[in-house]
């Protein structure tokens, strides 16, 4: 036994030492490192893997145009697996062990919303790319008041899941005209505030809401909870899904032949590629919320999109993607503005200043209501046509017409 | 697991020994708070894992449903912080007497059957849980959770808590299972009919099982919403995440043995974080996603080869090291 403690203690301080010798080597000449949380494992891989290439994209097009103050810049990624408590373990390793200054990432609402706060706690900024609960850029969810800007660590880029449906009220209001609607969405935090914001936003346009069921995620039978749906007629249904369950419920729907006037996502797994390969003609018709699409009248916009194509193949990304490879370029901007002083606070501040343009629309970190550092935009409405994610609303940007009423008949064939 | 292990219990300079190992290693690991998360979660674990273990090893009623314990004891220390901002602390001593209330509510149900059908009846409770906490949000927040700005940023505090009561869990489990309750515990899981026969009051005693096992359960989910500052349902009345790691922390380490879950809880964190981490990133990505996989097989293994786990097969292990290395075999 005594020998078992022995070994079991050499073997401790062996490793100990590894680790500290891997902590001791800093240059000033070396890369600056960025932290980075996404899921690249579990569930949610899928999202994680379309913003890791789009980081990687951007972050090769910035070293190549010489970098931060020449200096490369080089993103360090943490697997968050979609789970909070994992999430928070990865922010506190970016942090702790590889000593980055930002943190940038975040993609589902639950982790990101969990591992802003160990970045609060750090006080290290915390740049958040798609987690889009309402709370994140909320000081009140942290214990503080929308006055304590400059102890406040987080910022987002996207905006929050509550105005995901703003483009689509303007749709539905001018052309549309639906009666009612049936709201199926993930009991997750995104699935819950999404709903319950899209109910509000029903009730402001006079549509009835006929119902809100949620499901787990990962479900494989939605049939009942379609049919009981279905049971009540509504013009519409809304949908909150990420990208497996997304593709489930719209194959599944049309396998009950449930035909509504309209079937319209909330983002997220609706606007995915993966949504598409896995519904096949299910997908036909279906609208979505969009925060992106590459056919905006935006600089960059299609270049992004072609480029992305040109070195991962597939069918391009989708407003995710231009999220994450939009966060690189405000995270070199924020960077070249620190002057070589790429400590928390110098970044922090760097970001209040933020105002610049992205492939996903203008940056710039702003307060209204309960939030703040939030950035506001415009969202649209995409619709999947032959195939392909279509931009249809608004109608002065759009690529494609939207036909409606909509022919299921024809496009289930 | 079929005889009563008594010679774990003379050996406490070995004891002695642990635990001075576990007061020491975080200091040695004081620049790198990452390893001394991990120490606090394989802490945790041995507070889970031990807790079952006296409901399923000793007692013989298998748990799958250790995850309500723990789960109504993070609720315990988050809901009078969400509704009336009261700390979270409270709940080391409320998370237990929750767990214990709840227990003993849920026994009056899942202790009328046996074998297979209590554990699919400990398991069915545990999901009517995650269940209700996500929907009834008025009470829960639902998922959305809650959310704790934690009282330290250094870990240090947090693994010294968490060793208290995971040594509490351990020495107060073995205590039990010293005295008379003990002996009844091991009757009731070698034959229940037989002990009532012989005049034990089975029901009380499987009452008291599942009272020490979920205090610890409930204590252990109170430090986690101290230690984490984040909970919502899916994570604390998590199926696989907790419920099944619970035993196979348990099975690993060895059923029915003091120490088994502890030196399972070590294996586990370690084998989880290897692969998460895919080889503290040495290998490619995708080992991250067969980390499930590694650990499934590993359990088959030890069900296979050494049912009685690390701790109750060590004999067999130490013989079969002795003989293929026999000069290391000395003192």
């Amino acid at each position: 036994m005594k020998n078992i403690t022995k070994v079991f203690l050499a073997a401790l301080l062996a490793v100990s030492f590894l680790f500290g010798l891997n902590s001791c080597s800093k240059k000033e000449t070396g890369p600056i490192k960025i932290g980075v949380l996404l899921p690249l494992t579990g569930s949610k891989a899928n999202f994680g893997e379309m913003e890791k290439n789009s980081f990687e994209l951007a972050k090769a097009e910035i070293n190549k145009a010489g970098g931060i103050d020449g200096r490369a810049l080089e993103f360090v990624y943490e697997d968050d697996t979609g789970k909070p408590e994992v999430g928070r373990a990865g922010a506190e390793k970016l942090i702790t062990v590889n000593k980055v200054p930002l943190i940038t990432g975040g993609y589902s609402s639950s982790v990101t919303f969990a591992a802003a706060a160990v970045a609060q706690q750090y006080r290290v900024p915390f740049l958040v790319n798609t987690g889009s609960v309402d709370k994140i850029t909320e000081p009140e969810a942290f214990n503080l008041t929308p006055k304590d800007g400059d102890k406040f660590y987080i910022y987002r880029l996207n905006p929050p899941v509550s105005e995901y449906a703003s483009g689509l009220e303007s749709l539905l209001q001018e052309v549309v005209k639906p009666k009612s609607v049936y709201i199926i969405h993930e009991n997750t935090a995104f699935g819950t505030k999404g709903a319950s914001s899209f109910k509000k936003s029903a009730e402001k346009l006079g549509i009835e809401v006929k119902g809100v069921q949620s499901y787990t995620e990962g479900t494989v039978d939605f049939k009942p909870l379609l049919l009981n749906a279905w049971k009540t007629k509504p013009d519409m249904f809304y949908m909150i899904s990420y990208v497996m369950d997304a593709a489930l419920i719209m194959k599944q729907a049309r396998e009950l032949n449930i035909k509504p006037k309209l079937f319209v996502g909330a983002g997220a797994g609706y606007t995915m590629p993966a949504f598409k390969e896995n519904a096949g003609p299910a997908a036909e018709g279906v609208l979505s919320a969009t925060l992106w699409h590459q056919s905006l009248p935006i600089k960059g916009a299609k270049e992004y999109f072609d480029n992305y194509v040109k070195k991962y193949g597939g069918d391009g990304p989708d407003y995710h993607g231009a999220e994450a490879y939009s966060a690189a370029y405000v995270v070199a901007n924020v960077l070249k503005r620190c002057k070589g002083d790429y400590t928390p606070e110098t970044i922090k501040k760097a970001l209040d200043k933020t105002d610049m343009m992205t492939v996903f629309g203008p940056v710039k970190f702003v307060s209204y209501g309960k939030k703040i550092h939030q950035n506001k935009m415009k969202t649209y409405v995409v619709q999947w046509i032959n195939g392909e994610l279509k931009l249809v609303w608004p109608k002065n940007l759009a690529n494609a017409k939207f036909e409606y009423p909509i022919n299921w008949d024809k496009l289930w064939k | 697991m079929k005889e009563i292990n008594l010679k774990w219990f003379s050996v406490t300079k070995t004891e002695l020994y642990i635990i001075l190992g576990a007061i020491i290693a975080p200091f040695i690991f004081y620049f790198s708070p990452y390893i001394q998360g991990l120490l606090i979660f394989i802490m945790m674990w041995v507070i889970l894992g031990s807790s079952w273990n006296l409901l399923a090893g000793y007692t013989g009623q298998v748990s799958f449903g250790h995850a309500a314990y723990f789960g109504i004891g993070a609720y315990a220390a988050a809901l009078p912080f969400y509704h009336w901002h009261i700390s979270p602390w409270w709940g080391l001593l409320t998370g237990g007497i929750a767990a214990v209330i709840l227990g003993y509510l849920l026994g009056i149900i899942v202790f009328r059957l046996r074998g297979p059908y209590f554990a699919l009846g400990t398991l069915a409770t545990a999901e009517i849980l995650r269940i209700a906490f996500g929907e009834e949000e008025w009470l829960t927040n639902g998922h959305n959770g809650i959310l704790y700005i934690t009282t330290w940023v250094t870990k240090l505090p947090y693994y010294f808590i968490v060793l208290a009561i995971a040594l509490g869990a351990v020495f107060s489990i073995k205590a039990v299972m010293h005295s008379k309750a003990g002996f009844y515990f091991l009757s009731i899981r070698e034959d229940e009919d037989a002990a009532k026969a012989i005049g034990i009051d089975t029901a009380k005693y499987k009452n008291i099982s599942m009272a020490i096992s979920t205090f610890w359960a409930g204590t252990a989910g109170a430090f986690y919403m101290i230690y984490m500052g984040f909970i919502d349902p899916e994570i604390v009345f998590a199926l696989h995440n907790i419920s099944i790691i619970t035993i196979l922390v348990g099975i690993l380490g060895g059923v029915g043995t003091i120490w088994g879950p502890a030196v399972g809880a070590v294996i586990m964190v370690f084998v989880q974080e290897l692969f998460r981490s895919a080889f503290f990133g040495l290998a490619p990505r995708w080992v991250g996603n067969i980390h499930a996989l590694v650990f499934g097989l590993l359990v088959i293994f030890v069900i296979l080869y050494m049912a009685g786990g690390v701790v109750g097969d060590w004999d067999l292990i130490a013989k079969k090291f002795r003989r293929t290395k026999p000069k290391e075999a000395k003192a």
